[in-house]
């Protein structure tokens, strides 16, 4: 990534979710990075011992967990948004690969709002939506503020039908 | 009809399954412990005969025990207004199945369940596809037809007997036995090929049999004598006599396994949907409701388009017996055959000269990009190893040969009321979707296709599995876009 993305190079009609989301993925990052680190202690004790390159990992891998969990997590934060339309809920994300998902109210099957540890700690929760396709049928909004989640589940309920066309 | 339950399902009398279900199941649960054949095998390759023989009575007692409770604990009760299904040995299943929800009762008859007069009844529900809710394994075909009538019935579809028995109207489509080879042709598989890799993996070293190293075939060459003397003075034609074989092993793989499958293919019109059909030890009878089909695939490929041929496929959210969600309807069919098919589902035939927009140019290029250093590394390995290099370059030409074809045939088109999009060149795919059945789209951007400026779409549809998504795959982000727009405009 080059220069700092800013918030503005998404369409203006996009939310944001809230600014908590981006500690869950701090604490998300931290923990995806804790076998790899484990597993570098142990590398580095077991077979690096005595050669050159021991205490090398001990650097290298905790450096990469800490840079990752410093610069990520805001960028996914910064990439992320969605939109309300009349009729349908759009879903924008990522950059190294970008998806817009659009999903047209009529179309939601059902909806669940979850609330994992992490969620209940930072205040968040994630509104997760089912159609009926077989390719992206599970959509989901993560970081949105529980009332909003709870909210946006309410306005989608009052569009479902009850079975297809 | 005249055994038509008139009682609630609480107060039908319970059935069971035809005891003849301890010889039909028997067979299906002894294809399924493969790891036990190994086990045996194994056994008694490496002189173990009698501990094999041991295992082997053992696993067929403890299969037949099993199966027998297993019919023990099934029973069922059919009501006026549904289906009571009670099943499992250890944790009970108790389900209940209304008749409002059964699109269609769907009947198999296997090899040996036809020698016996039974089948297997299967209640169409439109629930997700390969689950198996509602299935009684074996029951008479008279009871299975007259469930079947039942149901129909239910619907309001009522066929009388007398109607019923009447001679068969002209049915939709039908394959004759020539029509049944030449798309066996079409079938070319070296499946079977897969299937002896994998068996010699499993037991080769046992057996001391292993065609996949050199010196397993110079040793079988040592004993052969005077064909090894042959072979390796005209090495030029052993080649191609291998290469014959291979061909021929793999059309008559082709041709076995669509002679098993579609063997008189027939399909109908009928009340709720289409009925097809097929089989020649194995007969089904399955009816795709046409208010639950999602989009038409039609697939060809050069050789098949060089004659007219095409396949016909219907995505639907109902399950077919196989465990893809697509319907075949149409194996084997020329144009004019196909019209009248896609008629009945309410739709047009694409017309042959199709006004298609093309792809973007990046479609290509975007692969070649991916391809260089793959170029590259053939061509270090055409100075270490000059012909497994060569191959792989070839390999890397043929891709991007083959993107590029693709590339020069494909385009999507919006049609009114539904998307066609035609795609690749060896394997070619034109589907017709229409815009209600659109659950929702994605537009995907990534690093690499973002430096030529295309993005592609997704779209969810229900039904269906695995890779066959619907979607156009490279287009100028605004256009991509404004089709997407466009295909949503139904729902804005």
């Amino acid at each position: 990534m080059t220069a700092e993305p800013q918030r503005a190079d998404l369409d203006p009609e996009l939310l944001p979710v809230e600014r908590g989301y981006i500690n869950v993925l701090r604490v998300r990052t931290l923990m995806s990075w804790l076998p790899p680190v484990v597993g570098a202690v142990v590398l580095d004790r077991a077979v690096l011992d005595d050669s050159r390159w021991q205490g090398a990992l001990l650097v290298l891998v905790p450096l990469l967990a800490a840079l990752s969990t410093a610069l990520a997590p805001p960028r996914i934060w910064m990439r992320l948004g969605y939109r309300l339309a009349p009729t349908l809920l759009q879903v924008v994300r990522g950059w190294l690969f970008h998806t817009d998902t659009v999903v047209p109210f009529v179309r939601v099957q059902h909806i669940d709002v979850t609330r994992g540890p992490l969620d209940k700690a930072f205040g968040t929760a994630t509104l997760v939506v089912h159609t009926a396709g077989t390719h992206n049928s599970i959509v989901t909004l993560p970081g949105l503020a529980p009332d909003r989640a709870a909210e946006i589940r309410e306005l989608i309920r009052g569009h479902i039908r009850s079975d297809l066309e | 009809m005249t055994d038509a339950p008139q009682h609630s399902a609480d107060s039908a009398p319970v059935e069971r399954l035809h005891p003849f279900f301890l010889l039909t199941g028997l067979g299906g649960s002894l294809r399924g412990i493969a790891g036990g054949y190994a086990g045996i095998g194994y056994l008694a390759a490496t002189g173990r005969l009698e501990v094999a023989i041991l295992g082997a009575i053992g696993l067929l007692v403890a299969t037949a025990v099993g199966i027998f409770i297993y019919w023990r604990r099934f029973s069922f009760r059919i009501g006026a207004d549904e289906v009571r299904i009670d099943s499992g040995i250890i944790s009970r299943t108790h389900r209940s199945i209304p008749f409002d929800r059964v699109q269609d009762v769907d009947i198999t008859q296997g090899p040996v369940s036809r020698l016996l007069g039974l089948a297997k009844v299967k209640f169409e529900t439109g629930a997700a596809a390969g689950s198996e809710e509602g299935v009684l394994p074996a029951i008479t075909l008279a009871r299975a037809e007259a469930l079947r009538e039942h149901v129909r019935a239910r619907r309001g579809l009522q066929v009388t007997r007398a109607e019923a028995q009447q001679a068969e109207p002209q049915p939709l489509f039908a394959m004759d036995l020539k029509r049944v080879l030449t798309a066996g042709v079409f079938n070319f598989s070296l499946a079977i090929f897969a299937g002896l890799i994998g068996i010699t993996q499993t037991f080769g070293e046992v057996l001391g049999f292993d065609p996949f190293e050199r010196e397993f075939w110079e040793r079988a060459l040592q004993q052969a004598g005077p064909v090894a003397d042959y072979v390796e003075t005209h090495r030029f034609g052993a080649a191609v006599a291998g290469l014959l074989t291979l061909i021929l092993l793999g059309l008559l793989t082709g041709i076995v396994r669509t002679l098993l499958s579609d063997f008189r293919f027939r399909l109908d019109r009928t009340g709720t949907g289409l009925r097809r059909r097929r089989g020649l030890l194995t007969l089904t009878d399955v009816t795709i409701p046409l208010r639950r089909v999602q989009a038409a695939l039609i697939h060809s490929g050069p050789v098949r388009d060089a004659f007219g041929w095409r396949e016909l496929k219907l995505q639907s959210l109902a399950a077919d017996e196989s465990e893809k969600g697509d319907h075949v309807v149409a194996p084997l069919a020329s144009d004019a055959e196909l019209t009248p098919i896609l008629n009945e589902v309410g739709w047009q035939a694409p017309a042959a000269e199709l006004p298609l927009e093309r792809f973007d140019r990046a479609y290509v290029w975007s692969l070649l990009v991916l391809l260089v250093p793959l170029a590259l590394v053939g061509l270090v390995q055409v100075i270490i190893l000059p012909l497994a290099g060569l191959i792989f370059l070839l390999a890397v030409a043929g891709t991007g040969l083959f993107r590029w074809l693709a590339w020069r045939r494909s385009g999507f088109l919006l049609e009114g009321e539904r998307l066609l999009v035609r795609t690749g060149w060896w394997r070619r795919r034109t589907s017709l979707l229409p815009l209600r059945n659109i659950q929702s789209i994605d537009l995907n951007e990534h690093f690499l296709g973002r430096r030529f400026g295309i993005a592609s779409l997704t779209i969810g549809v229900a039904g269906g599995r695995g890779f066959s998504s619907h979607g156009v795959p490279a287009l100028p982000r605004e256009r991509a876009r404004t089709l997407r727009d466009e295909l949503l405009s139904r729902f804005l």
